[in-house]
């Protein structure tokens, strides 16, 4: 044992040694992992600035709902669709649309009249875009404002409405004394509500102002429909809401480029001990056989372990946050025995370092490429997608995925960690299988 | 023999066609240098290999110390292994490390720690002259000085038996000159060597017997002085004469004044000349050496490979 770690420290030390395999590990994954974060950008920056798109469902179909549906759709920062319910639940539920409205039936004969109960509308909202639904909201309540300065046409003829109405009141005298001053108290509040609206139509521009109601009064009852628990959560759009941080994505990507190169690296080295004949010297030593590879397999274990937690290093210092350290642990011991295999393989697949070299480049890099580190697999063309599971890349890269954002749980983990261990047992046994034939 | 260290009988391996060794037996004394001279392609470094279990034999037997080897390989016992040090013919030291970093890899690959190492490190960097550029990569040592390191490497663990595999290939006439210095001076403290070469004078300066192997078999194994006198053939006499005389008979060729003659006696034939009043202007007397043997005994210069 104590040969293996002396074999696998010197492993270790002549692999940083040369600096071009180095740069590969470490370098390299830095620079993409950065440019490629800085890239794609952060989880809903631009999305806030794009129009916000929300499915109105018209369950009234009058002529007032219609109304409403066009001041909404007049305002700049919404899109609206109209469609069925359960389309405009699934359109949420898939993170194609910020919110859902219904508009129930009788919409039309309450909305915007203030003596009558205030409408009622059904709004389900995307929870992982909060900060766009507050928006919304004040949106649809300035709607229904709209709606009922239409309806009420004219704010100062509807005044002299009220006034004269007050009149009428006054003069019959089938009210009684108590309720005609209930009545009264009510006109009052009317004539203070118009002159706020009116007030609320000069600034109608500052869309950040919510008119939530004015002196107690209501435009709207917003009745939330919750969406989000039936979001299913294995579609991209439910997986994507999940990301915290730029990094989220270029990071196990690019952390998976140095897991290549530290197979390649090692698979280079073991052809190197043949070609410099210090193999031969290592096989007479007093260290077997198996000693020797485990050796290798144990400083290319470490090395993997080592890339890939000096990326999760710098992504915290970048500000990413792992969902889970411990799964993310495990990921890492899962990647480092899977690609243990592989380099074991790759040592066999030529008898110069350049033919390792060449080999486990190439490789390497359709397995990079199928596997999404140069291009997300979520971002794939369906073929490339359904290729895609042949590549131990991209098991790696969902296992890191899974600890650090979409929140796998141990039996979501098993799936990426079962696959990247089969293969690197399969790699270890075809490899020391092909390295006695030779 | 009573005091051999290893042993090889019957020994065979070929590579498909080509019979590398073929039959062949011999043993190694303790303390001797024993020399296996013969050209490219005799066997030299297959018999290396199949001594130290790299290769395993098609039949026959190696014997290293007091265990037997050869059926299984490589030496399976570690106290096997640690009797054998051996310098490849081909180089094997990592280019990226220095002299010191190769010497210490692989004086822990032997169990060597602490204190001894150190010793150990020192003693080889001595060995092989190289203290000044101990921290120096291998890459950028010249040809002869990756020699002596390779060597050095073999004796970092004191075997008991140093196998050099013609040490002294592509080195400059100086390393060469200081690995037969080091060489000798390890013959000195009773070291065992194995030396395989197809250079007829370092068997010659070097070994104590020598092997003379061709296509894998041996043709002849003794001192250097018994094989001459065995299968050496006759010195040759050169010389000029100081005057030309009409009356004594001068033997082998005359050419102008310059003599040349064989013979089983030269010094004796030489004072008989002298004797009848025959001066010399210059005298040579050539001994003949192991490419004379080598010569009788195949048929072909060692030289042609
Ligand atoms: N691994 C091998 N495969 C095939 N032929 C070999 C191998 N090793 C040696 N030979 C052949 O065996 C013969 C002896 O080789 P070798 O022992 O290297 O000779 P030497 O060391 O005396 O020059 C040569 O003809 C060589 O070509
Ligand atoms: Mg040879």
């Amino acid at each position: 044992m104590n040969q293996v770690l002396v074999m696998a420290i010197k492993d270790l030390r002549l692999l940083f040694r040369d600096k071009l395999g180095a740069f590969f590990i470490i370098g390299f994954p830095i620079l993409m992992g950065i440019f490629f974060g800085m890239v794609m950008g952060g989880p809903s920056s631009g999305s806030s600035r794009a129009k916000m798109k929300i499915a109105i469902v018209d369950l009234d179909q009058s002529s007032l709902s219609a109304k409403f549906v066009s001041l909404l759709e007049s305002n700049e920062s919404i899109e609206v669709i109209e469609t069925e319910l359960e389309l405009a639940k699934e359109g949420v539920r898939k993170g194609q649309r910020l919110a859902m409205l219904v508009l129930n039936e009788g919409f039309g004969e309450t909305a915007g009249i203030f003596w009558e109960k205030p409408p009622t509308i059904q709004i389900g909202v995307d929870p992982s875009r909060s900060a766009e639904s507050a928006m919304l909201q004040g949106m649809i309540l300035e709607g229904i404002g709209q709606l009922a300065s239409q309806r009420m046409g004219d704010l100062s003829s509807m005044q002299d409405m009220l006034k004269k109405s007050r009149k009428q009141l006054a003069n019959d005298q089938s009210i009684s004394s108590g309720n005609r001053l209930l009545i009264n108290s009510f006109f009052s509040s009317l004539e203070g509500m118009t002159q706020s609206i009116r007030a609320l139509q000069t600034d109608a521009d500052d869309s950040s102002s919510s008119p939530v109601g004015n002196g107690g009064f209501e435009f709207a009852k917003l009745k939330s429909i919750d969406v989000s628990r039936k979001i299913d959560p294995a579609s991209q759009p439910g997986q994507m809401k999940k990301i915290k941080s730029k990094w989220d994505i270029s990071f196990p990507q690019s952390t998976m480029w140095g897991v290549l190169a530290c197979a390649a690296g090692f698979a280079i080295s073991i052809a190197r001990e043949r070609t410099q004949g210090t193999m031969m010297r290592l096989q007479i030593a007093p260290i077997s056989r198996s000693e020797v590879l485990i050796g290798k397999a144990l400083a290319c274990f470490l090395s993997v372990m080592l890339v890939i937690s000096f990326m999760v290093g710098l992504g915290l210092l970048l500000g990413m946050r792992p969902g889970s350290y411990s799964m993310l642990a495990l990921a890492a011991l899962c990647i480092a025995s899977c690609f243990v295999g592989i380099m074991m393989v790759m040592s066999n697949l030529g008898t110069t370092e350049e033919s390792v070299n060449g080999a486990g480049w190439a490789i390497n890099m359709v397995m990079a490429m199928f596997g999404g580190a140069m291009i997300p697999v979520m971002f794939m063309p369906q073929f490339m997608k359904s290729l895609s599971i042949l590549s131990p890349v991209k098991w790696g890269i969902l296992a890191l995925e899974g600890a650090i954002w979409r929140e796998f749980s141990l039996s979501e983990m098993m799936l990426p960690c079962g696959i990247l261990l089969g293969v690197g047992v399969a790699g270890v046994a075809i490899g020391t299988r092909m390295l006695n034939h030779k | 023999m009573s005091n051999s260290i290893a042993e090889v009988s019957a020994l065979k391996k070929s590579f498909g066609d080509i019979d590398a060794v073929s039959g062949l037996s011999f043993a190694i004394q303790q303390g001797e240098t024993l020399g296996l001279l013969g050209p490219n392609g005799a066997g030299k470094t297959t018999v290396i290999s199949l001594l130290v279990g790299l290769l395993k034999p098609d039949s026959g037997s190696v014997l290293i110390g007091n265990s037997i080897c050869a059926e299984v390989g490589a030496p399976t016992l570690t106290a096997t292994r640690r009797m054998l040090g051996v310098a490849p013919q081909a180089l094997s030291i990592y280019e990226t490390m220095s002299a010191q970093e190769n010497l210490e890899f692989f004086g822990r690959l032997y169990g060597l720690s602490g204190k001894k190492l150190r010793d150990r490190v020192n003693w080889c960097l001595d060995f092989a002259q190289l203290q000044d550029r101990a921290k120096s990569r291998a890459e950028t040592f010249s040809g002869g000085m990756k020699r002596r390191l390779n060597i050095a490497v073999a004796l970092i663990h004191e075997p008991a038996i140093l196998l050099l595999d013609e040490p002294t290939v592509g080195v400059d006439p100086q390393s060469r000159n200081h690995i037969f210095e080091s060489i000798e001076s390890l013959r000195e403290r009773g070291m065992t060597i194995l030396y395989t070469t197809h250079y007829m004078e370092e068997a010659e300066r070097l070994c104590d017997r020598v092997a003379i192997v061709d296509h894998g078999k041996l043709l002849a194994l003794d001192t250097v002085d018994n094989l001459i006198d065995q299968y050496g053939g006759a010195s040759t006499v050169t010389g000029a004469l100081a005057e030309l005389s009409q009356t004594i008979e001068i033997p082998g060729e005359l050419t102008g004044n310059s003599i040349r003659f064989s013979s089983d006696t030269p010094l004796q034939d030489v004072a008989a000349l002298s004797a009848k009043g025959v001066t010399f202007q210059t005298l040579n007397i050539a001994r003949p050496n192991l490419e004379n043997v080598f010569l009788t005994l195949t048929g072909r210069s060692l030289r042609d490979g």
